[in-house]
């Protein structure tokens, strides 16, 4: 019965995708099929790889994550709150130690300096999932369990009636399979 | 074979003339550690279970009938729980190192051997949290120790060092099962594809929150992946010298010394990285990696603990230099008595473990020689355990005033079974995940093998 259950969740429909998808294995086939895709206004593609490749990067001609600002953000969150935290409780609970200031900046530094890190750390994670679109229920193309092996796909959603013309394009640059969605 | 089936093999990498290592036998080779356990594993798991019964029945005795029956007594009222926590926050410690600062350096025989460390990180500070409660006798008012707004306007206080290490540590646990957990995402994947039994596909989807691999998954991966080695790097930096300072801070002789942070950070990695070995050589046997997992990784790993073994040595001879050259006659009595006296026998194991046997490092025979690389940093944990408990038991047992000097302190059968508990509390996480999630970053590891070009780069 659960069983069941996790096999139908497991194995929920694929949405329906207007697009072509093509299999490569070799990286320097990918970087040209991309570069003439782009160059013929297919802007809009994915390349699905099991390891990350510069090459296909330059080609997507990727610009680097925002997410660095992200958690530059949590870092001086958690500075300010980690110094606010230890003063308003030096404050509000004064511990009065031989005649000493209540404010005693050097220890707080540690307590600033870890809660900097916590944040920065929380929102790294937060960033980086938010703007890779994780957790992910549905995949945004039809998704081949090989891309997490050793082969590389490129996702072009485009028209039907665009379709065999990109199909073309990718065989003509060594696509080992391809596929019209739609 | 045909042509294209050539010139894949032609591109795929090979290490140590084994068998040519592709993509898809890496996914082959490192996925198959995921498999239905065999009697073995079984039989070394139920004996850990065994072992951790024990150390919770001591636990049960030491709620029910209060912390006396740990046997702590004046003036050695921190003994075998302090160093527990100190040693498991040290063997903490290589895997950030290794995940982290490596990363940061770039350099690459990280890949094959890092995510043994981190997990080994997550589950040494999972075991070494434990002691601060155990400690308290009262674990179940643990809560007190983190700043929480209450109707009698109680803070904690920020000035002293044990609340220094509840913020250190609790951070360094979520900052490392954080890295620990993201950098199993795209494996997770590469695991969930493969699996055909329903409950492990259910386990990897969760765990690799539907990864596909996009173009757009990678960039913000990598662009995260850099900021978490960066932050992690000055916080494995940052945690080990907090916890020195709980005894740095205080004025007990043999503690109160400005030497102990980079100290305590040498030894946590020395005795981390020693440990990283002690989990791969039996692993990578085990699981038939040696063309992984290679010897030349191994060797390299070694070298660090000979790097840190120096630094340790020169941070034992420092202490002693500082107390004969020091102005301070009670620092000096305490660092000689410390080499001399009741506890000697423990001085000379530290010694000998941490300093004078890791020399033999110096020659690539023993570095490469796995059987006895293995025993020599078994001998380096055994070593830095007496560390932490020359630290702690000798410095309290020999405080400023004379009248209370007393060596009455002796391990109990308590303290013993939860030492002997914490390592199979250990073990039992380290056990259920080589066989649950992917031990070896499948992903990185095939970053190192040649990228499959079907013409040669210009």
């Amino acid at each position: 019965m659960i069983g069941r259950l996790v096999d139908k969740l497991l194995q929920s429909p694929p949405p329906n995708y207007h697009g072509v998808m093509g299999v490569y294995y070799y990286v320097d086939d990918v970087t040209e099929a991309v570069k003439t895709l782009r160059e013929h206004g297919h802007n809009g593609l994915s390349v699905f790889s099991p390891v990350p490749h510069h090459d296909i990067e330059r080609a997507l001609d990727q610009k680097s994550s925002l997410v660095r600002w992200v958690t530059f953000i949590g870092g001086v969150l958690g500075i300010t709150g980690g110094f606010s935290l230890c003063i308003y409780a030096g404050l509000s609970y004064p511990m009065v130690t031989g005649g000493k200031e209540l404010i005693s900046i050097p220890p707080f530094v540690i307590i600033g300096y870890e809660s900097m890190i916590l944040l920065a750390g929380l929102s790294n994670l937060i960033g980086m999932l938010a703007l890779a679109r994780l957790p992910q229920v549905k995949s945004r193309a039809p998704y081949d369990p090989r891309f997490t092996e050793d082969k590389i796909g490129i996702w072009v959603p485009c028209s039907d009636g665009e379709a065999r013309k990109v199909e073309q394009l990718m065989r003509g640059h060594g696509a080992e399979e391809v596929k019209i969605h739609g | 074979m045909s042509s294209d089936e050539a010139k894949k093999l032609s591109h795929a990498a090979t290490a140590d003339a084994g068998p040519v290592i592709t993509q898809k036998s890496l996914n082959d080779d490192l996925l198959r550690m995921i498999s239905r356990p065999g009697r073995l594993w079984w039989a070394i798991f139920i004996l850990d279970l065994v072992i951790l019964s024990i150390g919770g029945l001591a636990e049960r005795n030491q709620i029910v009938h209060g912390i006396g029956v740990a046997g702590h007594t004046r003036p050695v009222m921190w003994a075998s729980y302090v160093a527990n926590f100190v040693f498991w926050v040290g063997i903490a410690h290589c895997g950030t190192l290794v995940s982290a600062i490596l990363f940061l350096f770039r350099s690459h025989f990280r890949r094959a051997v890092y995510r043994v460390a981190e997990a080994m990180t997550v589950f040494g500070v999972l075991t070494a949290g434990l002691f601060p409660l155990l400690h308290t006798g009262r674990p179940w008012f643990a809560y007190w120790l983190f700043p929480y707004p209450n109707q009698r306007g109680l803070w904690p206080n920020f000035r002293s060092p044990l609340e220094w290490d509840v913020f250190a540590v609790t951070t360094y646990l979520t900052i490392s099962s954080i890295f620990f957990l993201v950098g199993i995402i795209p494996d997770a994947a590469a695991a969930r594809d493969r699996t055909n039994n329903r409950w492990l596909k259910l386990i990897y989807t969760v765990f690799s929150m539907g990864w596909t691999g996009a173009n757009n998954q990678w960039k913000n991966f990598y662009g995260a992946y850099l900021y978490f080695a960066a932050i992690a790097t000055p916080l494995v930096l940052s945690v080990h010298s907090v916890v020195s300072w709980d005894f740095a801070m205080s004025q007990v002789p043999g503690w109160h010394s400005t030497i102990f942070a980079p100290y305590f950070v040498a030894g946590a990695i020395f005795s981390g990285v020693a440990m990283v070995i002690n989990l791969l050589i039996p692993i990578r046997k085990a699981f038939k990696l040696e063309h992984i997992v290679t010897v030349d990784h191994i060797e390299k790993l070694s070298k660090l603990v000979l790097l840190t073994s120096t630094i340790v040595g020169y941070s034992y001879l420092c202490e002693f230099f500082s107390a004969w050259y020091g102005p301070n006659p009670i620092e000096r009595d305490m660092f000689w008595w410390r080499a001399t006296g009741h506890f000697a026998w423990a001085f000379r194991i530290m010694f000998t473990c941490n300093v004078i046997i890791p020399l033999s490092l110096w020659f690539k025979p023993v570095r490469r020689n796995m059987p006895l690389l293995f025993v020599l940093c078994l001998s380096v944990n055994v070593g830095m355990y007496f560390e932490r408990f020359v630290i702690i038991v000798t410095s309290l047992a020999h405080p400023f005033n004379p009248s209370t000097w007393d060596v009455n302190y002796r391990m109990s059968w308590t303290e013993g079974a939860i030492l002997a508990g914490s390592f199979a509390w250990f073990f039992m996480f380290f056990l259920i995940f080589v066989r649950l999630l992917p031990a070896f970053s499948i992903a990185e590891i095939k970053e190192t093998l040649a990228a499959p070009m079907r013409r040669k780069p210009s």
